[in-house]
């Protein structure tokens, strides 16, 4: 689907891309890897041991001009019908339409519909629309 | 500069009590803002505010007088004395909303609608708009943003076109040279 | 504030019916959103109906703890056998069939006193929030193409119960541009989220106009008017209600007066120098500032001519540019040091002699 492309924008750096997992995650199925910060006193990924993992921290933060950008340089507003779509006529450059996981997909086909008159992008035009052949 | 009917109401207090006052949103602009009485003002909603916590929050505005629905004072026309909106006609073309400073009380004279029919050139309509909007000193400021949303209205109105074929890849297009 | 503005009266078919009067004084009160707001928060809980989770529940057994050495919880135990009830804990609020933490009492303080100066302050202030367009529309409401704000119609159409069927209010308010109001209250009903619709609060709708009627001039027939029309209220301007006049302490009601109504509001709260003939020692709050138009005050020739003169020249500051060394850069030393080029020929003559 041609769509309209992003603004020109600084090049999206991500810091980092792999994911912060949990202290001993990797030792014990019971832990679960999404992450919980270390509290305890002697603990040494806390204490930023060397060759312990990383601990998240602003530093890991994107470029302010690139945060929240997908890579195609727009950002994501989610809409739940045509009336909000209708706000991004004049930003469809800077963010993209994303139709909230409730929207029927009757209704769906309208947003499309008029997201392409208003060279709107839409990130998942294709969800409960298209039929896997 | 057309005075307000009464004393104690204007743009500056209006925009104070229904802009949204969220710290966590606008930190740089969260300082202690006061109204006409020197009190901290407790800061409102108001039924075009759109806002959203998506892209770390963002805000945009339902005005029709609103050139960018961006919710800022200076596109926030329902608010500001002077104020310019063009919103589609049904016919084709756009119909450009202003606001009289004579009365500001009586709001069935103070909107003032003007239409540019579909017929007319798009480079017509603009020159139009833009008269309108910077001619005799009304908001010169935005004259380019009223420009914009009537290229972007026009664009909107045109035929929109089929998408193409999509080309087939990999094996599929493979199998489909081997039929043919 | 030498002279009011007048508002025109409407009087039949919306057309204006050629008498005008002056804006009463309370429409010149300050708005205070934070006092409305604080003042309504107050006065809604005014209304509530106590509950409370039955004394016994919970406590309907005769448990009592085993005490230490069981190896078991001290928690109180149901006593007696035959039963699986039985050695089960009970009582707490962390028991199956126990007791709720802190059960819910009838006593609690369902109500909320609220001063009567803060209460008139944001009756006033709700007010004159209703005399501005801008703040009807933040609101939501529909009143592009209402003739005037406020709206005043005339006394003459509520004459003799002229109001008192529902198809001749719906004329009159269709007739001063209300319509539009009318058809987004109607289409606005929904079902409510929750479990309200099971108590007795089964919708949600807009509100629309509130007409505001004297009693004594426009009897009290119109309410049986207006009452069917979805949305509409109707209210005694000698009783008027913060709560239809800042619907969830929003400022800015849209509200049709009749002009006997109108005319009364100065009797009622009087002006910041009269008291009010109703109210016992109650003058309107009056403006710490006069004029809350910002730029007309800045620009104004008091100070204007009491503010001195700029500084200096006029200058931009170049933030976030690199600073050029002026003693590699030849341009940048050049501005500083216009006589340099010379300077610096003269030190190559002199080397040159050498």
């Amino acid at each position: 689907m041609q769509m309209v492309s992003a603004k020109k924008h600084v090049p999206i750096v991500k810091k980092r891309t792999t994911r912060f997992n949990r202290h001993q995650s990797d030792r014990f199925k019971c832990v679960d890897p999404s992450w919980r910060k270390p509290k305890g006193i002697d603990n040494r990924v806390r204490r930023r041991f060397r060759g312990t993992m990383a601990m998240p921290s602003i530093g890991f933060r994107s470029n302010k001009k690139t945060r929240y950008m997908m890579p195609s340089g727009h950002k994501a507003f989610l809409v739940s019908n045509v009336k909000d779509l209708e706000l991004l006529m004049m930003h469809n450059r800077t963010y993209a339409a994303e139709i909230a996981h409730n929207v029927s997909s009757r209704k769906r086909i309208d947003i499309i519909a008029r997201a392409k008159q208003l060279a709107v992008k839409v990130t998942n035009a294709k969800a409960k629309v298209t039929t896997e052949v | 500069m057309a005075s307000p009917a009464l004393p104690n109401i204007s743009a500056d207090l209006i925009w104070e009590i229904v802009r949204e006052c969220n710290p966590s949103a606008e930190p740089e602009a969260w300082t202690r803002r006061t109204n006409a009485d020197g009190e901290t003002c407790a800061g409102n909603n108001n039924s075009f505010l759109v806002k959203s916590n998506c892209a770390g929050g963002v805000q945009f505005s339902r005005d029709p007088l609103n050139l960018t629905n961006k919710n800022s004072r200076k596109h926030a026309g329902f608010v500001n004395d002077k104020a310019i909106g063009v919103v589609a006609n049904e016919k084709g073309g756009v119909t450009v909303i202003s606001k009289k400073t004579a009365n500001p009380t009586r709001p069935a004279q103070t909107f003032v609608k003007a239409t540019y029919g579909g017929n007319k050139s798009n480079r017509k309509s603009y020159k139009a708009v833009a008269n309108q909007a910077a001619k005799s000193g009304y908001r010169s400021d935005l004259r380019s943003a009223a420009v914009e949303r009537v290229s972007a209205i026009r664009r909107t109105q045109l035929p929109v076109k089929a998408d193409p074929e999509p080309k087939l890849r990999g094996n599929k297009a493979k199998k489909a040279a081997e039929s043919s | 504030m030498a002279s009011r503005p007048t508002v025109s009266i409407i009087g039949k078919d919306g057309a204006p019916s050629g008498a005008t009067h002056p804006i009463p004084a309370v429409f010149t009160s300050p708005i205070r959103p934070d006092i409305v707001q604080h003042v309504h928060t107050g006065m809604a809980k005014n209304k509530r109906q106590p509950y409370a989770v039955s004394e016994k529940a919970g406590h309907q057994t005769s448990a009592e703890s085993w005490g230490t050495g069981r190896a078991v919880a001290r928690i109180p135990r149901v006593s007696g056998g035959g039963t699986h009830r039985a050695g089960q804990a009970a009582f707490g609020n962390m028991c199956r069939s126990g007791r709720m933490f802190a059960p819910t009492k009838i006593w609690r303080k369902w109500h909320v006193k609220i001063n009567q100066g803060q209460k008139r302050y944001a009756t006033c202030s709700a007010l004159a929030a209703s005399a501005a367009t801008p703040l009807l529309l933040a609101r939501g409401h529909q009143v592009m193409t209402i003739p005037e704000v406020p709206l005043v119609v005339d006394s003459a159409l509520f004459e003799a119960g002229a109001m008192a069927r529902t198809s001749a209010s719906i004329g009159l308010l269709k007739a001063v541009g209300a319509g539009a109001e009318l058809e987004k209250v109607k289409g606005s009903k929904k079902l409510r989220a929750g479990k309200g619709k099971l108590r007795g609060r089964r919708h949600r709708q807009r509100r629309g106009p509130l007409v505001v009627y004297s009693p004594d001039v426009d009897g009290k027939e119109l309410v049986k008017g207006f009452r069917n029309i979805p949305g509409v209220e109707t209210c005694p301007v000698t009783a008027l209600n913060l709560l239809q006049l800042a619907p969830g302490g929003h400022l800015g009601r849209f509200i049709v007066w009749t002009s006997a109504a109108f005319k009364a509001l100065d009797e009622i709260y009087g002006s910041t120098t009269v008291p009010s003939a109703h109210k016992r020692d109650f003058l309107l709050p009056s403006n710490v500032v006069s004029q809350a138009d910002l730029t007309r005050l800045i620009n104004s020739s008091e100070i204007q001519s009491s503010l001195n003169a700029p500084k200096g020249e006029a200058t931009t500051r170049r933030s976030a540019v690199q600073k050029k060394n002026p003693l590699r850069n030849k341009q940048v030393m050049l501005r500083l040091n216009p006589y340099a080029t010379v300077f610096a020929k003269e030190s190559q003559k002199k080397q040159l002699k050498k």
